[in-house]
């Protein structure tokens, strides 16, 4: 297997990723897509270590780093999640729009 | 030949579950493939020779954070969600502009064309476990730290207030 | 001690103002602050006077710290003291601090009598700087500042219009003076460069100053003498100068200010002594100011305004004196005149305040009523006509010996003056004092004054006694005025003994005829006065002198209405109201401007901000995913940019 089909699996997933961040109507489902984002990028990460640095750990180190962040970023958007979703009684973006013009 | 096996398994599994992650309508069902697909990035990890990550991935992933999401999903979700257009106006041109964007990231191995590992995969918890003590200590120590602090924050937002 | 001189004008000058802001809650609504300083004063040139007589004083003694320099020019302020300046002080303190007390007494009751007290350390303090002055711009300044004193205090009760007038009057003529002053001053600088007096008496000395530039500053800087001592013609104002208080009168109109024109005289006297015309012209000003004064005197009734005249009579015998080349003689007369003048005012002034009223026809007989107050006027007239051994005969015997010795003719009109002087005094004294009551009502209600004002009159009254022969003893006078080298001639040691005999004979001969006129045939005066009506009027009328001076000032005023004329139809019609009219002109081209182009350009800016905000305010749909599909856009923008390229 070359380099390229891990990139163009990275990319295929990080387009999914990105269709749903942009698309789906459901808060939880965008953190759900923003997960794909960031295992796309996270598949990038050790593909690169893995073919051009062979024997080094950076790009393993930092997918560590990601994920570390990741979990953070999924516990502090869930439980605004929950904020939000005791005060307006939705799940759905379209009703978040306090910052509207 | 195994190994274009595996991988090409393993791309379909995750490219399918991820589409169901962003298209299926319930919630529930999107937190399940969601679930599946990080699962096969752990695959994909373990195909790569990082055992490690292929560990974390699956410690922290699968079974925490899909887990997680699965459950806020129970408490948020509603019946209703599965007879709601989960889909929102501007599919279309969310549409287009990820074709655009896929049209570019498929140029993009033509750079990197045939570059194959050199060497077999080797054991790498040793290694990175010296690098995090080592020289990496200070962003480990931070990111800890941002750990905590995303804890209590969460602590602090998902309590009930009291009125 | 003589570092300290400075110190008494700027003691007196404070405590004006402490008066004046204070004086409601100090003892005797400031009275005693006044008296105090001048008491501290006349204390310090008293002794100050000892010291030098005694010679243990280094003079001239000069001091002086810089005040502010114009090109390469130094103005100083300081303090310079000499022998003249020592005898000033001790008039100038003297006088002042008797008249102060005097006025307690006087000016009790008066609702101003805060600020009659600070006008009067106000004026002492000027007059104290006039004295002590060591450069001539600040003389200028103290000049001035005496003048405005005087006219505060002449219209001290401005609502008696008379007074108010009488006080701008003053305030005008001395003016006129002034300005020749003025023009002498910088013609007296333009000559030596300095404003210094020890300079500029140095450089005359040295014959530096051309003698025909030095007697026309000298005759420039007289025309100020003229004006404030009263010298003919200027000498109108002084009668009028009556309408302020007796004590005012006593210490400014008799002593003091007035004899600022002598003491500058005196004081620049080395310039005057390099030309004989100006010396000429001090001294027949002199004469004939003491002829004319005399003569007006004759036919006055008003006490205050006979004693006016006589002051005016009196300071041009000390300019004829000065002008004769008798330095000593005129600073002499001064002195002691200040003394009996002062006195003779006092006493007027203690008769003013029992009768309430000047005119001496309503008078009579109040020598019973106010011993001391007689006494003391009778004094104070001996003195004043110079009967030996009283001060004025020493002083006016020294300046008629003086004229002799000058020119006969001056000696000639000193002389008549003299003999007319004794008159008029005899007339005064004996309608005032003698004879029949005239108006039993004012005389039934005169009395004595208070021992605060017969205090000052029996002090005046010794000084005017004593102080003629005591400073002529051992010539203790001469020797502290006179300096080195002011003089370029000798004085001529004319033998007073001939003088003396004369001048005592005329005064006697001529106050006894007056007295026994008055006293015993009181219809002769008026007989005459009716034959000679015109000479009579002619006199009353000053010789015409207000007139003239009052069609010069009618003159001035037509040819102010004619620039009134030209100034409201020219200058303001067409320069000013033209200009008005255009600037207003430009100013609606200038707001039109703003209106359309400035303010439309503000509000273009404004409109064009606002609807780009209503236009960018679309984007703002509130809806995240938006946004983030902007941001997906640029990003695949660049994305293919960065491909295609």
């Amino acid at each position: 297997m070359t380099l390229s089909h891990y990139l163009a699996l990275s990319g295929v997933l990080f387009t999914i990723g990105l269709f749903g961040v942009l698309t789906r109507r459901n808060i939880i489902g965008i953190l759900m897509s923003i997960e794909l984002l960031l295992n796309a990028a996270n598949i990038n990460f050790v593909a690169f270590n893995r073919f051009l640095y062979p024997g080094q750990h950076l790009g393993q180190l930092s997918v560590i780093f990601v994920i570390t962040l990741a979990a953070a970023e999924v516990v502090v958007g869930l439980a605004l999640v929950m904020a939000i979703y005791k005060n307006l009684k939705s799940a759905y973006v379209e009703d978040y729009n306090i910052l509207k013009g | 030949m195994i190994e274009q096996i595996v991988f090409y398994m393993l791309a379909a599994v995750i490219i399918l579950s991820a589409l169901g992650v962003v298209l299926l309508p319930g919630v529930m069902h999107s937190a399940l493939c969601l679930g599946l697909c990080l699962a096969g990035v752990a695959g994909v990890f373990a195909s790569l020779g990082s055992d490690f990550i292929f560990a974390a991935q699956i410690l922290v992933y699968v079974s925490g954070i899909a887990v997680l999401i699965l459950f806020v999903v129970l408490l948020a979700g509603s019946a209703s969600d599965l007879v709601t257009r989960q889909i929102n106006e501007q599919w279309l041109p969310s549409l287009l502009i990820c074709a655009a964007f896929i049209w570019s990231f498929l140029r993009i191995p033509a750079y990197f064309s045939g570059i194959t590992a050199k060497s077999d995969p080797a054991p790498t918890v040793r290694a990175l476990a010296g690098a995090l003590l080592g020289d990496y200590a200070v962003p480990f120590e931070l990111i800890s730290i941002v750990l905590l602090a995303s804890m209590t924050g969460a602590v602090l937002f998902a309590r009930r207030k009291a009125e | 001690m003589l570092e300290y001189v400075f110190i008494l004008p700027l003691l007196s000058f404070a405590v004006a103002g402490v008066i004046l802001a204070f004086g409601k809650w100090l003892p005797g609504r400031g009275a005693s602050a006044g008296i105090a300083v001048a008491a501290w004063g006349f204390a310090q040139a008293a002794i100050l006077f000892t010291k030098a007589i005694q010679g243990k004083l280094a003079l001239p003694y000069e001091v002086s710290i810089p005040w502010f320099s114009v090109g390469s020019t130094q103005a100083t302020l300081g303090v310079y003291v000499d022998g003249l300046t020592i005898a000033m002080l001790v008039v100038v303190t003297a006088v002042s601090l008797l008249v102060q007390i005097y006025s307690i007494g006087y000016m009790r009751g008066d609702p101003r009598f805060k600020r009659y007290y600070a006008y009067l350390s106000l004026f002492t303090a000027s007059m104290l700087g006039l004295t002590i002055s060591d450069n001539m711009l600040v003389f200028f300044m103290c000049w001035e500042l005496v003048g405005v004193c005087s006219y505060l205090l002449i219209g001290f009760w401005f609502e008696k219009p008379s007074a108010a007038y009488a006080g701008k009057k003053a305030f005008i003529t001395t003016k006129l003076g002034d300005l020749g002053f003025l023009v002498g001053l910088l013609s007296l600088f333009y000559c030596t460069g300095t404003f210094r007096i020890s300079e500029i008496l140095e450089l005359a000395h040295i014959g530096f100053i051309p003698p025909a530039a030095a007697g026309a500053a000298a005759i420039l800087l007289f025309l100020g003498a003229v004006g404030k001592s009263a010298q003919f013609p200027l000498l109108i104002w002084l009668p009028d100068a009556m309408e302020g208080p007796s004590p005012v009168s006593a210490l400014i109109h008799a002593a003091t200010m007035v004899a600022a024109g002598v003491y500058m005289v005196a004081r620049l006297y080395a310039v005057y002594a390099l030309s004989p015309v100006a010396l000429d012209t001090v001294a027949w000003t002199g004469a004939i100011t003491a002829l004319t004064a005399a003569s007006m005197a004759l036919v006055c009734f008003d006490l205050k305004r006979v004693l006016a005249f006589s002051t005016v009579s009196q300071l041009g015998y000390m300019m004829l004196g000065l002008g004769a080349g008798g330095f000593t003689a005129g600073m002499f007369h001064l002195t002691t005149h200040a003394y009996f003048k002062a006195l003779l005012f006092l006493a007027a002034g203690s008769v003013i305040h029992a009768v309430h009223t000047n005119d001496m026809r309503e008078m009579g007989g109040l020598k019973n009523k106010m011993p001391v107050t007689y006494i003391t006027f009778l004094l104070g007239a001996l003195a004043l006509v110079g009967i030996p051994p009283f001060a004025g005969f020493f002083s006016k015997d020294a300046v008629l010996a003086a004229a002799l010795a000058r020119n006969p003719y001056l000696y000639a009109v000193g002389a008549v003056a003299a003999a007319m002087t004794a008159f008029y005094m005899a007339r005064a004294l004996v309608m005032t004092f003698h004879g029949e009551p005239k108006d039993m009502k004012k005389y039934d209600h005169a009395h004595e004054s208070p021992p605060v004002m017969t205090g000052p009159l029996i002090l005046l009254a010794a000084a005017s006694v004593v102080s003629g022969w005591a400073l002529s003893r051992h010539e203790i006078f001469e020797r502290l005025v006179n300096f080195e080298g002011v003089l370029p001639f000798e004085l001529h040691h004319v033998s007073h003994g001939a003088v003396a005999l004369y001048a005592g004979t005329v005064a006697v001969l001529s106050m006894g005829l007056g007295a026994w006129l008055y006293k015993s045939k009181p219809g002769i005066p008026a007989m005459l006065r009716g034959k000679f009506a015109p000479v009579a009027g002619l006199l009353d009328r000053r010789y015409g002198l207000d007139a003239f001076f009052l069609k010069f000032v009618a003159l001035g005023d037509r040819l102010s209405s004619v620039l009134f004329i030209f100034d409201l139809n020219f200058l303001d019609a067409i320069a000013i109201d033209g200009w008005a009219w255009l600037t207003e002109k430009l100013s609606r081209i200038q707001r039109w401007f703003d209106d359309n182009v400035v303010d439309a350009a503000v509000d273009a800016t404004g409109t064009v901000t606002l609807c780009a905000g209503r236009l960018a305010r679309l984007a703002q749909t509130g809806i995240v995913q938006n946004y983030l599909l902007f941001i997906a856009v640029a990003v695949s923008v660049f994305a293919a940019l960065a491909f295609a390229g």
